[in-house]
C-alpha cells in the first residue's frame, strides 16, 4: 500500500501558507490574498526516490497569530509540520522561538520544517545579513511566487517522514 | 400543518455515512455528498485519509472537526463541520457532515477584512520605518563623508593664503586666487550638504546672541546692490526702519537665510528686479513679527513643481545654466522651521517668484544702552604682552600640522611644538609650559576631548588655564557640546583659513 503522510502548514495569517501549497500542488502563484478560514486539505504525489512515492495530505490551517489557538483535533495524527512565516514582517516572527519550542515539546518525533516564505521580496544579501534576525534559523528560504525551494520543502520532508 | 410547512421549507443540510475499518462506505444517505456502497470515504475527501489510524479503533471517540472544505464530484464547494464517532461495541463507525457554507462564508469575508486591514497597517509600519533607517543613513553618510572632505580641503586653503605671501608673478596671483576661490566654493558647498544633513536629523540648534539686526540688513543691502550693479539689474530694499535695532538671535542662521534666498533670485534673475522687503507686522511683549519677503522678475516656478521646490537636491531647472547643489532653499526652509517661522512661495513661470517669510523674533527691551564688542580679536594682537609664546600642536594630519606651522611661523610670535600622536601630549604638557594648545580631536592614541579633561585635572600650574582650542571637523551641536563639557576654551573648524586660525589663537593669548 502506498504511503499516506498527514503534513500541517501553521504560522500567521497571510504569510503564504496557501500559496506555497498552490505552488507545490499545481504550480500556480496568484498575488491576491484570500483568507484561508478553517482548514483546505490537498493531497499530492510525491517521489522520494526512483519507483517510490508517497502521498502528501497536505493540510493548509487558518493563520493564528497565537499557535496555541489552533484547534486540536486538526493536528491529531499530524506527521509533520511546517511552520511558515514572512520573512518582511516582524509581527510573524516575533514569537517564532516560542512557537517552535512549543511544537518540538508537545510533538517531539515530530519532524517540522521552519520557512522564511516571500523571500522574492528582498534580496539574497538581505537574507545573508539578516539570518539571525529571526530568532530561530529556518530550514529554507522560500518563494511561493517564483517558486524558489518550494519543492524542495516538501520533497525533504516528505523524505524524511518515511524513514 | 407544521409537518406540510416542514415539508416545505426544511432542506436537511447534514449527512450520515458508516464506513467499515477498512474507511469503505456501508451506509450514506447522500445528502450531499453522493456515496455508494463499498467506496472508500478517502474518495470524498483526502480529508478522511488522515484519519485512517481511527477507522479501526474500537473504542468510544467523539472527535469534531470544524470548518473544514470540502468539494462534491461537480467541484461544488461545501464548508462544513464534521464529526467522527467510532464505538466500543461492534457498532460501525459513524460519520456526520453538517454543511454551514452560508455561515463559513459571512465569517470568511469578515476575516478577509479584519486580516488584510492588520497587514496593511503593519505594511505602512514597515514602509515608514524603513523609508526612515535610509534617511538617517543617507544623512549619517552624507555627514561623515562631507567630514572627511573638509580634511584635504583644510590643507588647500590654508595652503593657499600662505602662498599668497611669498613672492609670485602676478600670474602666479592670479593662478592661486582660482585655486582659492574654487577651494571656497567647494568649503561652502561641502557646508551646506552637511547643514542640511543636520538639519535632517535634528542635530542642528539656533543659538541666541545679541546681535544688530540694522546692520545685518545694511551689510546686505550693501553686498546685494554690488552685486546686482555687476549682473545689470536693480536691487531694492524696503525696510522698515521702526523694527528694533537689535535682535536675540541666531545671526548666522538669519544672515544665511536671506542670503540664500537672496542668492537664489539673483541666480534666476537675468532683467529686472530683485526686491528685498522687511515689515514689521506686530510688537508684543519682547517679540516683534516680521514680515519679509524676496521678490524677484526671473524665470519663475512651474505651477506643478511649487511644491518640491523645498526638497533637497532638488533644483527645478536642469539645464547647466544654473549650477548649485540644490540645498539652498531646503537650507532656508530647515532654518525658518527651526525658527518657528512660516515660509511660503508665490510664482508665476516667466514672470518671478516672491519668498514670503513670517518670522517672530526676540529683542531686548532696553535698545538704547545695549553695546556690542566690536573689537576684531585680530587686532588684539597689539596688546600681546610677551615676545614669544609656546603653542602645542597636538595633530595627526602631516598637511595640517604643516599649514599651521607655515601660518606661525609667518607671524614670528610662537614657537610650535608638534606631537602627532595623543598619548605623547599629556607628557610633553607636564614637562613644558605653554601658552596655548591647538589640538586634534581624531587622533591615534587618545582622542583630542579625553586629552583635554586629562590635562585639566593634571596637578600641574596652568593646566586649568591653558586656552585648548580643538581643531576639528567634527561639528554637530553634539561634538560642540561635549569639547566644551571637556574644558575646551573654544573651536576652530576645519578646513580654517591663516584669519580664522589667527584670530582665535590672538583671541586667548594673554
Amino acid at each position: 500500500m502506498k504511503a499516506s503522510k498527514k503534513i500541517i502548514l501553521l504560522g500567521h495569517f497571510g504569510v503564504g501558507k496557501s500559496s506555497l501549497i498552490r505552488q507545490f500542488v499545481e504550480n500556480t502563484f496568484t498575488s491576491d490574498y484570500k483568507v484561508t478560514i478553517g482548514v483546505h486539505i490537498l493531497k499530492k504525489e510525491v517521489e522520494i526516490a526512483p519507483d517510490e512515492t508517497v502521498s502528501l495530505i497536505i493540510w493548509d490551517l487558518e493563520g493564528y497569530d497565537d499557535i496555541k489557538k489552533t484547534r486540536a483535533s486538526y493536528l491529531l495524527g499530524t506527521h509533520g509540520f511546517i511552520y511558515v512565516f514572512d520573512i518582511t514582517r516582524p509581527a510573524t516572527f516575533e514569537n517564532l522561538e516560542n512557537d517552535i519550542e512549543y511544537l518540538t515539546n508537545q510533538y517531539t518525533n515530530t519532524p517540522l520544517k521552519v520557512v522564511g516564505n516571500k523571500a522574492d521580496l528582498v534580496t539574497k544579501t538581505y537574507l545573508k545579513e539578516n539570518k539571525d534576525t529571526f530568532g530561530i534559523k529556518p530550514d529554507y528560504f522560500t518563494s511561493a511566487k517564483t517558486g524558489d525551494k518550494v519543492d524542495d520543502l516538501f520533497t525533504t520532508l516528505a523524505k524524511e517522514l518515511v524513514k | 400543518m407544521l409537518e406540510t410547512y416542514r415539508g416545505t421549507y426544511f432542506h436537511p443540510r447534514t449527512q450520515f455515512i458508516t464506513i467499515d475499518a477498512e474507511g469503505n462506505v456501508l451506509e450514506s444517505d447522500n445528502v450531499l455528498f453522493s456515496l455508494k456502497k463499498g467506496d472508500a470515504i478517502g474518495t470524498l475527501s483526502a480529508f478522511f485519509e488522515g484519519l485512517a489510524a481511527y477507522f479501526d479503533v474500537a473504542e468510544d471517540n467523539d472527535i469534531k472537526f470544524t470548518c473544514i472544505h470540502l468539494e462534491n464530484r461537480d467541484k461544488q464547494e461545501f464548508t462544513c463541520d464534521i464529526e467522527f464517532k467510532t464505538f466500543a461495541n461492534e457498532q460501525p463507525t459513524l460519520i456526520i457532515i453538517h454543511d454551514f457554507s452560508d455561515h463559513y462564508k459571512y465569517y470568511q469575508e469578515v476575516a478577509q477584512s479584519r486580516n488584510e486591514s492588520v497587514i496593511n497597517s503593519q505594511v505602512l509600519e514597515l514602509q515608514n520605518k524603513y523609508l526612515k533607517e535610509k534617511e538617517d543613513f543617507k544623512n549619517t553618510f552624507i555627514a561623515n563623508f562631507s567630514h572627511e572632505l573638509r580634511n584635504p580641503l583644510t590643507g588647500v586653503t590654508a595652503f593657499c593664503s600662505v602662498l599668497q605671501k611669498t613672492n609670485m608673478s602676478t600670474e602666479q596671483q592670479d593662478y592661486v586666487e582660482v585655486i582659492k576661490s574654487s577651494a571656497d566654493h567647494l568649503k561652502n558647498m561641502i557646508g551646506d550638504i552637511l547643514q542640511m544633513s543636520k538639519i535632517e536629523v535634528g542635530k542642528l540648534t539656533i543659538e541666541e546672541e545679541l546681535f544688530s539686526f540694522h546692520e545685518l540688513i545694511e551689510m546686505l543691502e550693501f553686498t546685494y546692490s554690488v552685486k546686482a550693479k555687476q549682473k545689470n539689474i536693480e536691487f531694492e530694499l524696503d525696510f522698515d526702519e521702526n523694527i528694533p535695532r537689535f535682535f536675540e538671535g541666531d545671526k548666522t542662521r538669519i544672515k544665511q537665510v536671506f542670503e540664500n534666498l537672496l542668492e537664489n533670485a539673483f541666480k534666476f534673475t537675468s532683467t529686472g528686479k530683485v526686491t528685498l522687503s522687511i515689515q514689521q507686522n506686530q510688537r508684543r511683549a519682547r517679540k516683534v513679527n516680521l514680515n519679509i519677503s524676496v521678490q524677484d522678475t526671473g524665470i519663475g516656478i512651474p505651477t506643478e513643481k511649487l511644491e518640491l521646490i523645498f526638497n533637497s537636491f532638488t533644483q527645478l531647472n536642469n539645464s547647466q545654466k544654473y549650477s548649485g547643489t540644490g540645498l539652498g532653499l531646503s537650507i532656508v526652509k530647515g532654518l525658518v522651521d527651526l525658527m518657528d517661522g512660516k515660509i511660503t512661495v508665490e510664482s508665476e513661470e516667466g514672470v518671478g517668484s516672491t519668498f514670503k517669510m513670517n518670522i517672530n523674533f526676540k529683542y531686548p527691551i532696553n535698545q538704547e544702552s545695549t553695546s556690542l564688542e566690536n573689537k576684531s580679536d585680530i587686532e588684539s594682537k597689539n596688546f600681546l604682552s610677551k615676545q614669544k609664546y609656546n603653542i602645542l600642536l597636538a595633530e595627526d594630519s602631516e598637511l595640517a600640522q604643516m599649514a599651521v606651522l607655515k601660518i606661525l611661523a609667518q607671524e614670528g610670535h610662537f614657537f610650535l611644538d608638534i606631537i602627532s600622536n595623543g598619548e605623547d601630549v599629556i607628557e610633553s604638557v607636564i614637562h613644558n609650559e605653554y601658552d596655548l594648545i591647538l589640538m586634534d580631536i581624531r587622533m591615534p592614541g587618545t582622542n583630542g576631548d579625553e586629552l583635554t579633561k586629562m590635562i585639566r585635572s593634571l596637578p600641574v600650574q596652568n593646566c586649568k588655564t591653558i586656552p585648548i582650542l580643538a581643531i576639528t571637523a567634527n561639528l554637530f551641536d553634539d561634538d560642540k557640546k561635549r569639547y566644551k563639557k571637556m574644558g575646551m576654551n573654544d573651536i576652530i573648524e576645519k578646513p580654517f583659513d591663516e584669519t580664522t586660525l589667527l584670530k582665535k589663537i590672538y583671541k586667548y593669548l594673554k
